[in-house]
């Protein structure tokens, strides 16, 4: 599923088929309706349920909607790693930053959907739905 | 272009190296050369067009079979695996310069006197400059194509037994085709099918670039715009009436304090309501810090693969491949010093040796080696982090419920103090506390229809961004389509203004070769007055009008019609002021004396050079002595029977 990731660019790619979940999810001044502040941040929880559910599946080579590196945190990074290694099984990984941002996109195709069914499917309004998911 | 000279080698009859120069003096432009039927005429009249042109032009052949071009007599002479060449050099002046066109031909003699021929023929162009040196021509062939295109050529290099072709009724297209190039009207006719070509082809692009969307795209945008106008419209007076219903509720607050009776209960309401308050905006805040804390919840989902790593790290550590804390070059620092860390010497080949050796070789690579510790360090405190921040949301949690309570509570007492005073024995005060819970309700409505109207205003606000960014590109779009609307009309207006100018250049030409023929067949024609008038219609059907004012082409003899196509051809030369020399084989051989004594007496002023193969029989008596005074070279084409040879032998003038 990772091929091809050594010469990969280092902005995430987020499927436009979704990309409505990222903006419901983040516009808007209701904090109990739309939580997340940045794309970044449904990104990352998108990669934890992705994991959590252990599927993950090819992200799309182009899109218009991209994060960039750089808006990642050190310890959101670090996480990715981590994620990374627990999926391969290599310490080795760690020298190949294209294959730790593919395997971050392959679980966040499967885990957007989980957020959407887990914040917005369900009876409460998506904040609490999500400080339940901890 | 005039002809100066040509030379032969190994052409056909003509073995050997044969030469030959053109007249070219303005006084003298005639070369005649005789020779009787199958002398040569036909062969060296081939030269001249296989020089030019090659075996074949545009798909006509100009040569049948080119194995026949060689001389026969030169293969005779010839053993086997000998190279021939036959080759035609044609010297000619054209505006001003001197060129030198040579086509020659190799072959390889084999048994059995025949030859197998290289499979190209070689051409090539020189030009004498003005300072004497000569150069080759890079590109010959389009060069010569200039001078004397290829499909021009046959009306300045004719056959004689053919020139009536003009004159025959299905000749139309051909009296089309040679007014168009030899006056190059073909090249307007190119330039218009071109600009239309690009015109139909900016116009396809056009199709596809214009839909219409801007206008949609403006008018979505103007109706989004009037709805938030409207919106914001409807939000103010929302706000009006709930600051009315404010300063009502707070006129009613004060009768109330001021009444007796209701002075208590409006303290306690008072108090409540600042409780409230001060509630909801601690409730508030506490929403954002539960915010904060439950965004970074991927953190506490995501921690099972923490630990994971953390194990994947650690089992490297424990199997050696990752010193801990010992970096590679310390060990290998310890090793090219053969010192223990403890100071004491290592011996080679001793356990503590060898166990630095392991480490070294097991250790990772020296980047990754700091990768994998630094992650491995980030890691560690992952779980404890996790484990705050699900305690901090915890306690959030319970504040908010116990805020929840809270304010329950306040509100219950709100509602209860409501009942109270609406329940007033005193008619005043349960009337003034009715009206407070009609302007709060009021209030409540109010800014039910504002939440409305500010999610409507919300999605009316990101509608108009969009459609900005949409407008924008579609401007974009727009101003190309409206570059390509420029282009199609430039481009169509040049093709229909070159059309315009095409069809009167062709008239007018069309006209003045009229004139030129009927001038130049009353002169050549010997029964020019009975032939009233020479027409050439915009049908392009060239037509003689005898005196009766009848169309006179059935009654034409094959050499009037002979006539008829030299006087177009001669008048086309002359109208197109081009250049040219006219070289005929066999010209007069279907005509009367007649005929043959009026065209040598005035083709020659007609034409730039003229060049006739003739056999004695076409140019003798009177023919003869009209040419007599232009002639400025004659030649003799001797065909010796023993030797199947021809010999060009020049006349005395």
């Amino acid at each position: 599923m990772s091929e091809g990731s050594a010469s990969r660019s280092d902005r995430v790619i987020i499927d436009e088929a979704v990309i409505d979940i990222y903006r419901e999810l983040t516009d808007g001044s209701n904090v109990e309706q739309a939580p997340f502040r940045t794309h970044k941040d449904v990104f990352m929880l998108a990669v934890a349920l992705g994991f959590q559910r252990g599927t993950r599946r090819s992200a799309p080579s182009h899109s218009k909607h991209t994060i960039r590196k750089e808006v990642f945190t050190d310890l959101d990074y670090h996480l990715l790693k981590a994620i990374a290694i627990a999926t391969t099984g290599d310490v080795e990984v760690l020298m190949r930053q294209g294959e730790v941002l593919t395997i971050a996109e392959e679980f966040a195709q499967v885990g957007i959907h989980e957020v959407k069914s887990n914040l917005m499917e369900q009876a409460g309004r998506p904040l609490w739905n999500l400080v339940s998911l901890t | 272009m005039k002809l100066d000279r040509i030379v032969l080698e190994n052409f056909r009859q003509y073995f050997g190296k044969q030469r030959l120069t053109f007249a070219r003096d303005p006084q003298r432009n005639v070369t005649i050369i005789h020779g009787v039927n199958g002398a040569g005429k036909t062969s060296l009249f081939l030269a001249i067009n296989w020089c030019l042109y090659g075996r074949a032009v545009d798909n006509t052949k100009i040569v049948e079979n080119v194995g026949e071009l060689v001389s026969k007599e030169l293969i005779s002479r010839a053993v086997r695996g000998d190279r021939l060449v036959t080759s035609v050099e044609l010297h000619f002046l054209h505006e001003g310069e001197r060129y030198m066109a040579r086509r020659n031909l190799r072959g390889t003699r084999q048994d059995g006197a025949s030859v197998v021929l290289d499979s190209t023929d070689h051409f090539t162009l020189m030009r004498t400059r003005s300072d004497g040196q000569t150069e080759t021509i890079k590109n010959p062939i389009l060069t010569i194509n200039a001078m004397l295109p290829p499909n021009v050529r046959t009306y300045f290099l004719f056959d004689g037994e053919k020139i009536d072709e003009f004159a025959k009724p299905e000749s139309r297209k051909d009296v089309k085709d040679a007014i168009y190039l030899v006056l190059k009207l073909e090249i307007l006719e190119r330039a218009k099918r071109h600009l239309e070509t690009n015109a139909d082809e900016y116009s396809r692009e056009l199709r596809k670039v214009s839909s219409g969307e801007l206008a949609q795209l403006l008018d979505r945008e103007v109706k989004a715009r009037e709805e938030r106008t409207s919106d914001e419209a409807q939000k103010i007076e929302h706000m009006r009436s709930i600051e009315s219903a404010r300063r009502k509720i707070v006129d009613i607050d004060t009768t109330l304090r001021e009444s007796q009776n209701a002075r208590e209960l409006q303290s306690q309401r008072d108090q409540i309501e600042q409780a409230l308050r001060e509630r909801r905006g601690e409730l508030e805040s506490l929403i954002g810090q539960i915010r904060d804390l439950a965004v970074t919840s991927y953190f506490a989902i995501a921690q099972p693969a923490v630990d994971r790593a953390l194990q994947i790290l650690d089992e490297k550590r424990q199997r050696g491949e990752i010193p801990s804390s010992i970096r590679q070059q310390f060990v290998q620092d310890l090793l090219s010093q053969m010192r223990c860390i403890c100071g004491r010497a290592l011996t080679d080949g001793s356990t503590e040796h060898q166990r630095l050796l392991n480490l070294l070789q097991h250790s990772l690579p020296g980047s990754l080696e700091d990768d994998v510790l630094d992650t491995s360090a980030k890691l560690q405190p992952f779980a404890e982090r996790v484990g705050r921040q699900r305690q901090d949301i915890d306690t959030a949690m319970r504040r908010r419920t116990e805020l929840v309570g809270a304010i329950n509570q306040l509100e219950a007492e709100l509602s209860d103090i409501r009942h109270q005073l609406t329940k007033s024995p005193i008619e005043e005060i349960s009337r003034l506390e009715r009206q407070r819970q009609e302007f709060a309700a009021d209030i409540d409505s109010a800014n039910l229809k504002i939440g409305g109207i500010n999610v409507h205003l919300e999605k009316l606000t990101k509608e108009i961004n969009q459609l900005e960014k949409e407008i924008a590109r579609a401007k974009t779009e727009e101003q190309r389509a409206n570059l390509l609307q420029t282009k199609v009309d430039l481009t169509r207006r040049s093709a229909n203004a070159i059309g315009e100018m095409y069809e009167r250049f062709a008239d007018d030409m069309r006209l003045k070769i009229e004139a030129k023929t009927k001038e130049i067949f009353k002169l050549l024609a010997w029964k020019g007055d009975h032939f009233e008038d020479v027409r050439l219609g915009t049908d392009y059907h060239l037509e003689v009008i005898d005196r009766y004012g009848t169309p006179a082409r059935p009654d034409l003899s094959a050499g009037e019609r002979q006539v008829l196509s030299l006087s177009f051809i001669t008048a086309m030369s002359r109208v197109s002021e081009e250049e040219a020399p006219l070289v005929m084989d066999t010209p007069f051989g279907r005509l009367s004396s007649h005929h043959r004594n009026s065209i040598t007496l005035h083709l020659p002023a007609l034409a730039d050079q003229l060049v006739l193969f003739v056999t004695d029989e076409e140019l003798r008596d009177q023919a003869r002595s009209n040419l007599e005074e232009k002639i400025g070279f004659e030649y003799r084409l001797s065909f010796d029977p023993r030797t199947s040879c021809t010999t060009i032998e020049e006349e005395g003038v």
